[in-house]
């Protein structure tokens, strides 16, 4: 803004030349100069500030080295853990087909080639008969007759 | 009026870079360039040296930190103080009425100024009032602002700046610059009507 726009605004608003007094307010000498200074002491402070994960790592390495395991057994445990590692991943598969565990129901027919005729007559001595029939009621002797196959309408 | 043109916008650029490549020391050269213009934009929107200096601190230290993300679209004077502005409102959306001024003792050659002369020895001598009474008064009728209209007067009137430069910092356009003006000025006329010249 050149001085003649700015004194042809200064002119429209009467406000104005009493507010710009307020230009005069100025911070003690020197001010700048030790702002300066504390805003580089402050970058530098800053730089200086671990951040959050710097922090945690090294209070992870700290808490590591308080344990004070060996390094033989590190070294072990890593050997194991190899051989491990290498066993479960050479371990071949059973089959390679999916296994079916449905139960099977077919089942080979049972075949009789020759029937023979059983016979279920129990050979009594003459006087067993005799005997029989004095401890038993006649009803309950069954008369001793071969048994076959034959339908029951031959009856 | 504006500073701009006598800060050498293209010197900016050169420290901008240099920054950009590592160089503190060319940020400093910007802090040295810029800090007292930014000191008075947040100063007389808050009325407190204490909060000022904090802020200045933490808006540089903000840009500082910015500064790879600067592409030059703006020059590095727009973009410093819109920062600042946006900082300063932040601020005082957070302190609300918790204000206490700290103000600067005004320097001694108000004295010699024509409208220091003409605002305190007015044309009913029984009207005079000293420097300080003034800086009271000034600093009430500017608290009494909206921030957005605090920014415009402090902006225009205080550091004289151009509307355009105020529309560019604010990302509004230049008709709501004037218009914010003249809003304020009008508020400032009702509590200042006493200075007003004859």
């Amino acid at each position: 803004m050149n001085t003649e726009q700015y004194t042809r605004e200064e002119d429209k608003e009467p406000m104005h030349h009493v507010i710009r007094l307020k230009r005069y307010e100025q911070p003690h000498e020197g001010y700048f100069e030790e702002f300066l200074r504390e805003f580089q002491f402050r970058q530098r402070a800053e730089l200086l500030k671990p951040s959050l994960s710097a922090m945690l790592m090294e209070r992870l390495h700290s808490l590591v080295s308080e344990i004070r395991v060996p390094a033989m057994a590190y070294a072990g445990a890593a050997v194991l853990a190899i051989i491990a590692g290498t066993a479960i991943i050479r371990q071949e598969p059973q089959a390679t087909s999916p296994r079916s565990y449905a139960a099977s129901y077919s089942q080979t027919p049972v075949t009789i080639e020759k029937m023979q005729p059983v016979s279920l007559r129990i050979d009594t001595p003459p006087n067993a008969s005799q005997h029989a029939s004095q401890q038993f009621p006649p009803a309950f002797l069954l008369q001793a007759r071969p048994a076959t196959h034959e339908s029951p309408l031959s009856f | 009026m504006s500073d701009e043109q006598e800060i050498a916008p293209n010197n900016d650029q050169e420290l901008v870079s240099r920054t950009q490549g590592g160089d503190p020391s060319a940020f400093d050269e910007l802090v040295i360039r810029y800090s007292p213009r930014v000191y008075g934009l947040v100063y007389h929107m808050t009325s407190n040296h204490e909060d000022t200096n904090d802020l200045l601190q933490d808006v540089f230290a903000k840009a500082y930190r910015s500064i790879c993300n600067f592409q030059g679209k703006s020059s590095f004077y727009t973009w410093i103080h819109s920062i600042a502005v946006n900082m300063t409102i932040n601020f005082l959306k957070k302190r609300n009425r918790r204000q206490h001024p700290s103000l600067n003792d005004p320097d001694s050659r108000i004295e010699s100024d024509p409208d220091f002369i003409a605002a305190t020895s007015n044309t009913d001598p029984t009207k005079e009032v000293s420097m300080h009474e003034l800086q009271k008064k000034l600093n009430a009728a500017m608290q009494k602002l909206s921030h957005d209209h605090r920014v415009v007067v402090t902006m225009f009137d205080i550091q004289g700046m151009h509307h355009a430069e105020i529309a560019k910092i604010l990302k509004i356009s230049e008709g709501t610059v004037r218009s914010r003006l003249f809003y304020a000025h009008r508020l400032l006329q009702n509590s200042l009507h006493e200075f007003k010249r004859a």
